[in-house]
């Protein structure tokens, strides 16, 4: 299996560096990441049989030890290693499917950009980091994945770089995730710190055994007040996942991330990278599971982003940033998953949202090539008659989305609501309203969009209209690829991964904490028709209603209310002033002691003094003394002698 | 006996060292220095130093004095300019000799007479002793130093002996196998006009 | 009759017996040779260099084995240091041939030359008595004094071989004079027997012994080039012919090391806290000599002898602290350091060529334009000898400075450090020469094939090996094992 593990990785960095580095062909460069992307998912697909249907152990391996620093009764390797067991199982199952569905749509997506084999280098260099992450067995080449992921994702937010607005946008998700990385990295720090390990199973493992110790270890950051080391730890890392999966109050980086080519919003910033952050909660239960607060914590974050980005999407009118303040809300809900201890529906809900937010990113895609990159919702409408494939795959997605039985969604949603209720932890009751609620707008929104999208007047002008073109093949086969599972991952997955012991040796969650019981589960359709009995369903249902009734029947409706709510309207389309807040906070703040700084530290004292000065001290030492090199030869035997007189008066008299 | 001739011996070697430096003509100094070597090869004679009595004469008397004399007579020193600096040299040269004189003393001051070597092993002879002690014990460094004379001799060779680029000489095979075509041409042109 | 050594010590000496035999084959053979056939003394050369490489290795040790009366040390240490020795000594052959050839100095009498010398080095490895050191030390360095003098037809050559030869000697007579007052203390010219004579010395032979350790020290100070024993390196190097400087720089260096291995920690560990003063006192002085007044330098050839200086500064850190983890950082800075002196000095031979010596910084201006390839192996040469990770550079900067802490010195790494950071800058100023400077000369390079690839190897070999440093560290501890 070690090596099958290996070509998963490796076969995806080979094909980025072929069509990036050397001057290939597009053809060459489509076919070379296809291919070996494609190697990674089927062989996926084997590990997926292996650990998950056939039940085998976890492979858990050191492949290759950079080096060891320290000695005797502290060492630290820097190790290369893999930890395949069910949960990065499902996790390289769904990021070389999402994947290599992503290159095939890349190839019509892409067709006319220059470049195209620059695109497929870094998509292919993404699979590649983005695996190493999942697969990774220590924290040190974890935050490897984590930050060569965020690089990879910097690169294809500036895809098109001479576009200014693309370049502000990547600029800003590299600095906000620098926000969530230094937090990361400082957890790490304190894990290694309180642990003397990086790797997962040492550190795991000492957890396990000495669990009251651990719960009860303090530090003392400000003199006087004692901090539990988890729960500083487990919020430090938990501010790394904030960074990487945008949740409030480092989400603004994703809207903007809309920049970079649409393929890359499926692939990235909706179904893999930003879930990074989830998985990594997930991975770290041992250690969350010992934090209450922490935990907590967690839970209103994700409560406040589930809910609050949920209402952003209402007012937005571009396609992907709707579709974009989805995916924030949709993170939001795995977030308070991880913090009600259901860590299996976080998870479950990151698989099935993995599938029908990378459709609908697609379907999107499609729509802005068939619009010809027009992105206004407004200048849409009716435009199921023109692209009838994409307005099915779209309804599939969209009624997954909002939890529609028995789409996919439906199921990991309920889960995630029936877990909240189930939680006593502080937070949970507001958190509880949050996802309820947010179940009605994102019902709304994701409406919304549809009807404005796909039904109603025809909005384009005339040129346009005249020019729709269909959908190539190789866009329309990803999108049904990607239905599939949209409809079935829910039913056929639900039992396995939330009552049945697929995650075992995983997720390690404290039997108080446990929302799922086996004896409550009587298979995945009993499960639906509890659904129709319970809140969250009808909250959805009043939501197509609503947007239906105002989208469809009164459309002048809207206008009038956003006339009535101006300044509810208003702070929505300010998008809470987070990103005023920031320009006029941080950046503005920054750039202004930078000025300061650089004009009295840097050019004066550093530049001026140090550099500078130093240099040309040096410099200046250096062409006088090499006067002494004479070239005479009685001159050097002297130095000799000297030399010798020195050393003599020094250490024998 | 012994004591006798030692004394003479040395009396000699004292005579022609000062000699060597205050003869004018340096070929007679050059003979003085002869003299002086054997005088002290047959010091170490009576020390039962053979072997080394008879290198200093083979190595010293036998090579580097004739090529001393050779240098001398090829050179053909002004001896005039060559004594200018006698007088002037004299203080430091005096000095030296009393430092070496003063070490001397300090040396023999420690002399331990009970330790001379070479009253105890009359039986077997010096020459033996330092064979059997450079063939066997000392084997290993003896073929190293015989590897730098080696090194020596090819570095003394490669740096002087040149086939210099102006020497012209004959190459008879060439020239034997050079046909008339190689020399000659017959070049037909019309004769020139007059006018 | 006791002939001082046992037959099976021919077998321990067979490395040397066939060398020596060779060279004197190659010797005799290379006068009857027609011109035509003067190629085959190369490769005769080299063929004798891998055969005594493979007796090397059939004879490796697993054990401490005395030949010779003691005076010849066979151990896992003097066992690896050949081995490098002779790869060094045949990649210079290789690196020199058509620069020689071009300048009609490819004699027979270089190679024998060379080869005189590699036994000297050999000998010096595994020398186990003051007089096997000063005589292999002879060995070695007549050779290289004919050898820089071997270029006639240069008056820099033969200055460069005058200055060498009368400070060589003086510094020989030094450590000669350090020898003899060790033997008139201990009475021993064995190194096991000073070394237990010593350890119970009483202390009033203490200022006798230290007198002439200091003498000792300069000796070995003049053949590494530590300041101010290093006036003629940057003589010689630059006015020796490339392709001599590149066999001075590289084997001999190892081959010094070895000798100061034997002869302060076999020989006077007992006397560590001394030596370990002036070794300090030293390297500080050639860290920094080296790497400030390498920054003036206009001439390549002259800027390599001041980086020699301060590695040879770092090299002592290890060494001075004293321990054998700190001797195994060493043995590990001086195989990385002549690894990258080879490559160093094989780039300058690479773009050298009839009557154009490649010897000024200028001449590497624009290199990436003239030949991508060469100027990343020259990158990565000069990369490694700043000493930025993860070349082997830096682990050889990096494991000497971690010993030199160890042994409770803070304050001379965080100087190290400094040099080291100054140092940088002229490595740099090659790479941005290379890279970011129009260049003047637009001749394509030409070099024999097995040149191109051996110098393309020998900088990969920096990449990979420190990539994987442990696997180089590991060996470089595991022969000290053995020593102590």
């Amino acid at each position: 299996m070690k090596n099958i593990y290996l070509i998963i990785v490796l076969a995806p960095l080979l094909g980025a560096i072929i069509a990036g580095l050397f001057n290939v062909s597009r053809r060459v460069a489509h076919t070379v990441t296809i291919g070996a992307v494609g190697i990674s998912f089927l062989l996926s697909l084997v590990v997926f049989k292996h650990i998950i249907l056939e039940g085998n152990p976890a492979f858990n391996e050191i492949l290759y030890t950079w080096l060891t620093i320290g000695n005797g009764s502290f060492s630290l390797p820097f190790e290369v290693g893999f930890l395949v067991d069910s949960l990065t199982a499902i996790m390289m199952l769904v990021v070389t499917f999402v994947s290599l569905m992503v290159h095939i749509y890349t190839v019509g997506y892409m067709h006319d950009d220059p470049g195209y084999q620059r695109f497929f280098s870094y998509i292919s260099l993404f699979t590649f980091s983005m695996l190493m992450l999942v697969m990774s067995n220590n924290f040190l080449q974890l935050f490897f994945g984590w930050e060569a992921v965020g690089l990879v994702s910097y690169l294809l937010i500036g895809f098109w770089y001479t576009r200014e607005t693309a370049i502000y946008a990547n600029l800003k998700a590299f600095l906000v995730n620098r926000v969530g990385d230094f937090g990361f990295l400082l957890g790490i720090a304190m894990v290694l710190m309180y642990f003397g390990s990086l790797n997962y199973t040492e550190v795991f493992g000492y957890v396990q055994q000495n669990e009251e110790l651990v719960q009860n270890a303090t530090i003392n950051l400000i003199p006087g007040y004692q901090w539990s080391i988890m729960t500083v730890t487990c919020i430090l890392l938990f501010i790394g996942a904030m960074g990487k999966s945008a949740q409030v109050p480092l989400h603004v980086w994703l809207p903007d991330s809309m920049e970079g080519p649409t393929p890359i919003s499926a692939l990235i910033h909706a179904a893999t990278m930003v879930t990074a952050g989830i998985f990594m909660v997930a991975r770290m239960s041992p250690l969350f599971e010992l934090s209450e607060t922490a935990l907590s914590f967690v839970l209103v974050i994700g409560a406040i982003t589930a809910l609050f980005m949920g209402f952003l999407g209402l007012v937005q009118n571009d396609i992907k940033r709707v579709v974009a303040y989805s995916t924030l809300s949709q993170l939001g809900y795995m977030t308070v998953a991880l913090g009600a201890s259901a860590y299996a529906a976080g998870i479950f809900h990151l698989f099935t949202h993995a599938f029908f937010k990378a459709l609908l990113f697609l379907a999107a895609g499609a729509v802005i090539i068939a619009m010809h990159h027009e992105q206004d919702i407004r200048k849409m409408g009716g435009l199921k008659k023109y692209m009838p494939i994409t307005y099915w795959v779209s309804l599939i997605g969209t009624l997954a989305l909002i939890g529609a039985p028995p789409f996919a969604g439906f199921f990991s949603k309920d889960a995630i609501i029936h877990a909240v209720a189930h939680s006593d932890r502080i937070g949970a009751n507001f958190a509880y309203f949050a996802v309820l609620f947010g179940v009605f707008i994102t019902a709304l929104y994701s409406f919304r969009l549809f009807f404005l999208v796909f039904h109603g007047k025809e909005r384009m002008d005339e040129h346009t209209r005249h020019h729709i073109t269909g959908t190539p093949k190789v866009v329309w086969i990803p999108l049904v690829a990607l239905a599939i599972p949209s409809v079935l991952a829910g039913m056929f997955a639900i039992g396995p991964m939330l009552y049945g012991n697929l995650f075992d040796g995983a997720i390690f969650v404290e039997h108080s904490h446990q929302a799922f019981h086996a004896d409550d589960y009587h298979g995945w359709f009993f499960f639906m028709l509890h659904g129709f009995m319970q809140l969250p369903l009808w909250f959805a249902a009043a939501g197509v209603g609503v947007a239906y009734y105002l989208y469809m029947k009164e459309p002048d409706l809207p206008e009038l209310i956003k006339g009535r709510f101006d300044t509810t309207y208003s702070i929505l389309i300010d998008k809470y002033g987070f990103d005023r807040f920031n320009d006029w906070f941080f950046a503005g703040g920054s750039r202004n002691i930078g000025t300061k700084l650089w004009q009295s530290g840097d050019v004066k004292w550093i530049d001026g003094v140090f550099v500078n000065g130093s240099a040309n001290l040096v410099g200046w030492f250096s062409s006088t003394v090499r006067y002494v090199q004479t070239g005479f030869l009685y001159h050097y035997a002297f130095a000799m002698i000297l030399g010798l007189a020195v050393l003599l008066a020094l250490f024998v008299f | 006996m012994i004591k006798i001739l030692f004394y003479f011996f040395a009396l000699i070697l004292i005579f022609a060292a000062t000699r060597v430096v205050t003869v004018r003509n340096p070929v007679h100094a050059a003979l003085f220095l002869i003299l002086a070597f054997f005088s002290s090869a047959a010091v170490w004679l009576l020390l039962h130093a053979e072997f080394l009595a008879i290198a200093l004469i083979l190595v010293y008397v036998g090579a580097v004095m004739v090529l001393f004399l050779f240098v001398i007579m090829m050179l053909d020193v002004n001896l005039v300019r060559l004594r200018e600096g006698f007088t002037r040299y004299l203080p430091v040269g005096i000095l030296v000799s009393a430092l070496i004189l003063l070490q001397m003393v300090l040396v023999l001051r420690y002399w331990n007479t009970t330790e001379v070597i070479a009253t105890t092993m009359v039986e077997i002879p010096n020459t033996t002793l330092l064979g059997m002690a450079l063939y066997t014990t000392y084997l290993y460094p003896f073929e190293i130093a015989a590897a730098i004379l080696l090194v020596a001799m090819i570095a003394a060779i490669t740096l002087t002996m040149r086939a210099r680029r102006s020497n012209k000489y004959q190459k008879p095979e060439q020239q034997v196998n050079v046909r008339r075509a190689d020399r000659v041409r017959l070049v037909k042109m019309l004769p020139e006009s007059r006018d | 009759m006791n002939l001082g050594f046992e037959s099976t010590d021919i077998i321990t000496l067979l490395p040397e017996i066939f060398l020596l035999t060779m060279a004197c084959f190659i010797l005799v053979v290379d006068v009857y040779l027609p011109e035509k056939l003067r190629h085959l003394t190369y490769q005769l050369a080299q063929g004798t260099l891998v055969g005594t490489l493979l007796l090397v290795i059939s004879i490796y040790p697993s054990s401490l084995t005395l030949a010779m009366d003691n005076m010849f040390i066979n151990d896992a240490m003097g066992a690896l240091l050949k081995l490098v020795i002779l790869a060094i000594v045949f990649v210079v052959f290789l690196y020199s041939r058509s620069y020689l050839q071009v300048r009609n100095i490819l004699k027979g009498e270089y190679f024998v030359l060379g080869l005189f010398a590699t036994l000297g080095m050999l000998i010096m490895v595994s020398a186990h008595n003051l007089l096997i050191i000063y005589l292999g030390l002879e060995l070695m360095s007549l050779s290289l004094y004919a050898m820089v003098a071997m270029h006639r037809d240069s008056a820099q050559a033969a200055e460069a071989a005058m200055k060498y030869f009368i400070l060589g000697a003086l510094a020989s007579g030094m450590l000669l004079y350090g020898m003899s007052i060790l033997y008139g203390v201990t009475g021993n010219l064995d190194l096991a027997a000073i070394a237990t004579n010593i350890s119970d010395a009483d202390s009033n032979k203490h200022t006798a012994l230290v007198f002439g350790l200091v003498f000792i020290v300069i000796g070995l100070a003049f053949k590494l080039g530590a300041v101010p024993f290093h006036m003629w390196i940057p003589d010689v190097y630059q006015g020796a012919p490339t392709a001599i400087t590149l066999f001075i720089s590289s084997a001999p260096k190892i081959a010094a090391f070895a000798i100061l291995m034997r002869l302060l920690v076999d020989g006077l560990s007992s006397l560590y806290v001394d030596w370990q003063g002036m070794l300090i006192l030293l390297s500080i002085l050639s860290m920094a000599t080296g790497n400030i007044i390498a920054i003036a330098q206009t001439n390549i050839k002259r800027m390599f002898a001041y980086s020699t200086i301060s590695h040879v500064g770092f090299l002592m850190l290890g060494v001075l602290s004293a321990n054998q983890a700190g001797y195994a950082a060493s043995l590990f800075y001086i195989i990385t350091y002549s690894l990258m002196g080879l490559g160093g000095f094989g780039m300058i031979l690479l773009l050298s060529r009839v009557g154009f010596e490649a010897e000024n910084l200028d001449d590497f201006k624009g290199l990436n334009e003239r030949s991508p390839w060469y100027a990343f192996i020259m990158l990565i040469l000069m990369l490694s000898m700043a000493g930025v990770p993860p070349l082997l550079g830096f682990w050889a900067k990096w494991s000497v400075l971690n010993q030199v802490i160890q042994a409770g010195f803070i304050w001379l790494a965080v100087l190290a450090v400094l040099f080291a950071v100054i140092g940088a800058f002229y490595y740099l100023r090659i790479i941005k020469l290379m890279y970011f400077d129009k260049s003047e000369d637009r001749t394509p390079i030409e070099a024999n094939m097995d040149m191109k690839i051996t110098l393309s190897i020998n900088g990969l070999i920096i990449l990979f090996l420190g990539l994987m440093p442990d696997m180089l560290m590991a060996k470089c501890l595991k022969v000290l094992q053995v020593l102590i």
